[in-house]
């Protein structure tokens, strides 16, 4: 089938994007073109400035658009604990909490020699750095409980105790509000592992 | 339990397919390239969700077809149970109950099959790999979260190889992470390890008194697990733990040497003894088969024990591969309390009476044109 130009490049863009096959890129296209002209600047314009505006933190990781981020940067958040998670979606779920004042850490990723990653691929030797600063006291180690997530959890862990920081693990167990029956083995035997005393 | 009936859509050479099953033996009888061993691979599915001859779910679909359907009710503690499994291009579903079991773990386990074809008699000669597939399996199907801690360990595995290959290469100085991964793959290797002994304790319990039935108290049958590291099987996961710790931080620089991980349950090997003798070096042919029978009918025994009832029995084309009087041995165990299917070409050369009150299925280019009683 022969698109004009200008739309073949479109639904080429489109299928760069995760979960878009062929066909929904197609649509996609189309359907920009039936949009209103001030719609699809504002839409082409986002997307310059997330790429453009949007920065690493450099001192935690983290996507900003401000450097350092705005939670690096607030004096009132208790500067002596960093929380280590994998991915920026992370903080923005332990943030939801509202139970953490403490600061992060963001890897953007994991540990996978298969996958060609290793420590100084993600931002391992940065963590190391910040740690020197005197006023850290505790490392909070959140990375997914998965097999990578484990491996990176107890990498830095190994890197980190001679420092004499305390470095803690994510408890491993039940979801609240769940049903004891509905949970699968493996979370259960963890849970149990990880049980404490009342 | 037993299999009470089985339904096939689009499968392999049937289009449409729609059996009741005895409880007893149900012989399925056909020429060479009917779809005897097809039937026999589709009840397996039903029970493991996979194939035992092919990895890829595309070639058990009707070649013209995008989907296949295999659906059976299990009669089990006097109830039924629907089972269904799903295949198409876009993957696999298993159903239980009507309910889809997103974990595999979730799924095996409802009906317990074991299987004896003429591979299986090559438990004994064949390579290790084939006795690790063994015990796997059968852990498995009776403890399914083992097979989500294998998995696990496998995962490491390979993550812990290609860091040894990155190390051999010189790609990588990091043993930091190499100490990291050695301390994930033990907590695995030891679980894997210990239930393979809690099985293989109760495997001995049946095979052995099998084993001299059979042989009419002439042999004594031994199983020994050969491990990678000097381990006792009354070993407590914290001494088995320290043992291959000890193990891989004297052969580290041999295993970065090597590439691979050299120690570890993906090594170890069961050994067969008879009469104090190796049965896979010096024994004869016919203590190797006796030896896989034994096995197979401890196996039996192992998952009447364990789960309350008996497995569904699969004899494919072995029976012929059988002596006359392995075959009346096989036959009178399972006789009366095993629901059976065997698959032959011809009943003709098989004497036993069960044979002759079973229920016989005629197969005929993927179909089953009638059920015509012997």
């Amino acid at each position: 089938m022969y698109y004009p130009e200008p739309i073949s490049k479109l639904i080429d863009s489109f299928t760069k994007l995760p979960g878009i096959g062929p066909k929904t890129a197609v649509r996609l296209a189309f359907f920009v073109l039936n949009m209103k002209e001030e719609d699809v600047l504002d839409f082409a314009k986002a997307l310059v400035s997330a790429k453009r505006e949007l920065t690493h933190c450099q001192i935690c990781g983290n996507i900003t658009d401000q450097d350092p981020c705005a939670i690096c940067q607030d004096q009132s958040r208790d500067q002596t604990i960093i929380c280590v998670v994998q991915d920026p979606k992370d903080v923005i779920a332990m943030e939801k909490m509202r139970e953490y004042n403490g600061l992060y850490h963001i890897l953007n990723g994991a540990i996978s020699p298969i996958d060609g990653i290793g420590p100084e691929d993600i931002n391992v030797p940065s963590l190391l750095d910040r740690l020197k600063d005197e006023r850290v006291s505790e490392l909070i180690l959140a990375t997914n409980p998965n097999v990578e997530g484990e491996a990176t959890a107890m990498y830095i862990s190994r890197l980190v105790k001679p420092s004499g920081i305390k470095t803690t693990r994510i408890a491993h167990g039940l979801p609240m509000g769940g049903d004891l029956e509905y949970a699968d083995e493996v979370t259960l035997s963890k849970a149990l592992e990880g049980r404490r005393e009342l | 339990m037993y299999i009470k009936n089985l339904k096939l859509l689009h499968y392999r050479n049937y289009d449409e397919l729609d059996l009741i099953f005895d409880n007893g033996i149900n012989v399925i009888i056909g020429e060479n390239a009917q779809g005897k061993t097809n039937l026999m691979e589709a009840i397996y599915l039903l029970a493991f969700t996979r194939s035992y001859r092919t990895s890829k779910d595309k070639e058990l679909i009707q070649w013209d077809q995008n989907y296949a359907k295999i659906e059976g009710t299990i009669i089990k503690r006097n109830q039924q149970f629907p089972l269904e499994i799903q295949l198409s291009s876009k993957g696999k579903k298993a159903k239980l109950n009507h309910l889809e079991q997103r974990r595999l773990s979730d799924y095996i386990g409802a009906l317990n099959v074991v299987m004896f074809a003429p591979e299986d008699l090559n438990l004994v000669k064949g390579n290790p790999q084939v006795r690790r597939r063994f015990i796997d399996m059968e852990i498995g199907q009776i403890q399914p979260v083992y097979i989500y801690h294998l998995g696990q360990y496998q995962k490491i595995l390979k993550q812990r190889n290609h860091l040894l290959k990155s190390l051999q290469r010189k790609q990588t100085d990091n043993l930091i992470m190499l100490d990291v991964l050695t301390e994930q793959l033990i907590e695995h290797a030891c679980i894997v390890i210990e239930k393979r002994f809690i099985f293989l304790e109760l495997l001995r319990h049946w095979a052995i008194q099998i084993h001299k039935r059979i042989s009419q108290e002439r042999e004594q049958l031994e199983i020994n697990y050969q491990a990678t590291i000097d381990v006792l099987e009354t070993d407590n996961k914290e001494k088995i733990s320290n043992i291959y710790l000890e193990k891989f931080k004297q052969n580290r620089h041999k295993e970065i040497e090597r590439g691979t991980t050299l120690y570890g349950p993906h090594r170890d090997d069961l050994i067969f003894f008879i009469n104090q003798r190796d049965v896979q070096k010096y024994g004869s042919q016919g203590q190797q088969r006796t030896t896989a029978l034994s096995l197979k009918l401890a196996e039996i025994e192992l998952i009447k024990q364990e789960v309350g009832e008996y497995p569904v029995l699969l004899l494919d084309d072995v029976l012929s591969e059988l002596d006359q009087y392995r075959q009346s041995h096989l036959l009178d165990t399972i006789q009366g309390k095993v629901q059976t299917f065997v698959s032959t070409t011809s009943v003709s050369d098989v004497k036993h009476e069960t044979i002759e009150k079973a229920e016989l299925f005629y197969v005929e280019n993927g179909t089953i044109p009638d059920q015509k009683r012997g």
